[in-house]
């Protein structure tokens, strides 16, 4: 099934006739959004653009589609396959993850007891982040991260939206495959999200490599210690790191001769560095790389790759951009 | 002369005949019944475990019960988890009543079995998990008194239907003769 069909289903059927219509490859969509009474976007190349009844895709937010109460309401039963209670863990924390690993944000009404959020309801803004899988994304960043044939620890900094998960995922494959600076070695894959692999009912979705073993939907803290113990595995990847007990198991992780691969919400080594948990892991530097990410003019983009103390590798200078984007 | 009344005698057993087949057919097909509403039980309460146990979604459950078992409501899950998967763009009660309607006609099952299970898919998904566990609780609980019932006049009613299918092919010969 190609992207376009695996995205139309997630669609009320009138937001599937516009789909069915618009001339945009469905490879280059980054996000579709729907609000309620609100005109239907789709994020487009790095570019916003309003979606018109008839599927073209339009600068004027008088030609926009309106999205309905209605139509919203269909879009989260397909979305979730008539099943939401399948995802109320999910949808605590605001997301679902379908099949093919797009992310579909949701906010709503938040329903809260006293141990917090316990779901939500009259969800009235979604937003579908396509996943997209690039092989060979992350070549101009392996060299990096090898000293000597093994395998550094890393740490991926890069804002929402920039492209984290991809360099992640590609990276994960050639480790596990084998690339030029280093053969393939054993990965352990915690996809708490189900976005790295996007297992359907247990088959990855993605290509992550031959050594590797995805633990999916597990919450990352206790999925690291799980797969050192289980799986024995060389390097341990994560996506979006930053929770408290996180780095418990980071902690041990590491100390137990895995390397770590792991992604942070961030922009520099300066925000990293303020944040209290990780802060106390780059001033002990535990990371020996850091890879920092902007899509400033394009998707993707390395701004510098670090060292453990800071050093930088490589930076992005100047104009000097085209030959150093990773997609 | 003698020829008809072997004609006669032939009229009537194969009316006694016709009869009593008539008589074990409703039997088989009150035994029958019972096997299929007992299959469906055992098939709702293997849901209720993929969607309570693996948090299964509809589609998902549907699927892995319909695979575990045979027969025609084997091919209904498995229709049904086909369709949700398909998305064609109708709510899962539609989807649900319309496969439920597919039934073989010749199937066991009463109308009122067909009207209750077609019923079931109106509040599946709807909800939190405890709403489902409910849904099927309720279901298994009419389920479980239809087939109470069925068990305990099972032996008199399929002894009924045979005898009455062999007296009434007898009082029918009489009445020829």
């Amino acid at each position: 099934m190609d992207k376009r069909d695996e995205l139309m289903k997630l669609f009320s059927r009138d937001i599937r006739e516009i789909l069915k219509q618009t001339p945009a490859e469905f490879d280059q969509v980054q996000e579709i959004r729907l609000r309620i009474h609100a005109p239907l976007l789709m994020v487009y190349y790095n570019h916003e653009y309003y979606l018109t009844t008839e599927g073209k895709l339009s600068k004027q937010a008088g030609e926009a589609y309106i999205v309905s109460r209605s139509g919203l309401k269909e879009t989260l039963e397909y979305i979730s396959s008539y099943s939401l209670y399948a995802f109320e863990e999910e949808l605590k924390q605001g997301f679902i993850t379908v099949q093919g690993g797009h992310r579909i944000g949701v906010a709503g009404k938040a329903i809260t007891d006293a141990s917090g959020i316990r779901g939500m309801k009259f969800i009235s803004f979604i937003n579908v982040r396509l996943s997209h899988q690039v092989r060979g994304c992350a070549d101009q960043v392996m060299p990096y991260l090898y000293k000597e044939g093994r395998v550094l620890h890393t740490l991926i900094i890069s804002s929402p939206g920039c492209g984290k998960t991809t360099l992640l995922r590609d990276m994960i494959r050639q480790i596990s495959d084998g690339c030029g600076p280093g053969p393939g070695i054993n990965v352990g894959v915690v996809d708490e999200r189900s976005e790295i692999g996007a297992c359907y009912q247990g088959t990855p979705q993605n290509e992550l490599g031959i050594r590797t073993d995805i633990l999916d939907c597990c919450p990352k803290a206790q999925g690291m210690m799980m797969m050192i113990r289980t799986m024995s595995p060389q390097v341990i990847a994560v996506d979006e790191i930053g929770g408290k007990e996180d780095m418990e198991a980071i902690a041990y992780v590491m100390n137990c001769g895995c390397k770590l691969i792991a992604t942070v919400h961030g922009n520099s080594l300066e925000d990293i560095r303020q944040k209290p948990v990780l802060g106390r892991l780059m001033e002990e530097r535990w990371f020996e790389r850091y890879i920092v990410l902007d899509n400033e003019r394009k998707m993707g983009k390395i701004k510098g790759i670090y060292d453990s103390r800071g050093l930088a590798l490589y930076t992005a200078k100047g104009e000097d951009y085209d030959g150093r984007h990773l997609f | 002369m003698t020829v008809g009344i072997c004609f006669k005698c032939i009229g009537c057993l194969l009316i006694i005949a016709g009869s009593s087949g008539w008589g074990c057919w409703m039997a088989g097909n009150y035994r029958s019944r019972l096997c299929l509403l007992e299959q469906l039980r055992q098939m709702v309460l293997m849901l209720k475990g993929q969607i309570l146990y693996a948090n299964a979604p509809l589609q998902e459950g549907f699927e892995a019960v319909g695979q575990r078992t045979e027969g025609i409501l084997s091919d209904l899950f498995s229709q049904v988890a086909k369709r949700i998967d398909q998305q064609q763009g109708e709510p899962f009660c539609q989807i649900w009543k319309e496969e439920v309607g597919h039934l073989d006609e010749s199937s066991s099952f009463s109308l009122a079995d067909r009207q209750s299970l077609a019923a079931l898919g109106e509040h599946l998904g709807f909800m939190d998990k405890n709403m489902q566990e409910k849904n099927l609780l309720l279901y298994l609980e009419e389920l479980d008194l239809v087939i109470e019932d069925l068990r305990k006049h099972k032996q008199e009613r399929c002894r009924l239907y045979i005898s009455l299918g062999i007296m009434g092919g007898l009082f029918l010969a009489v009445l020829l003769l």
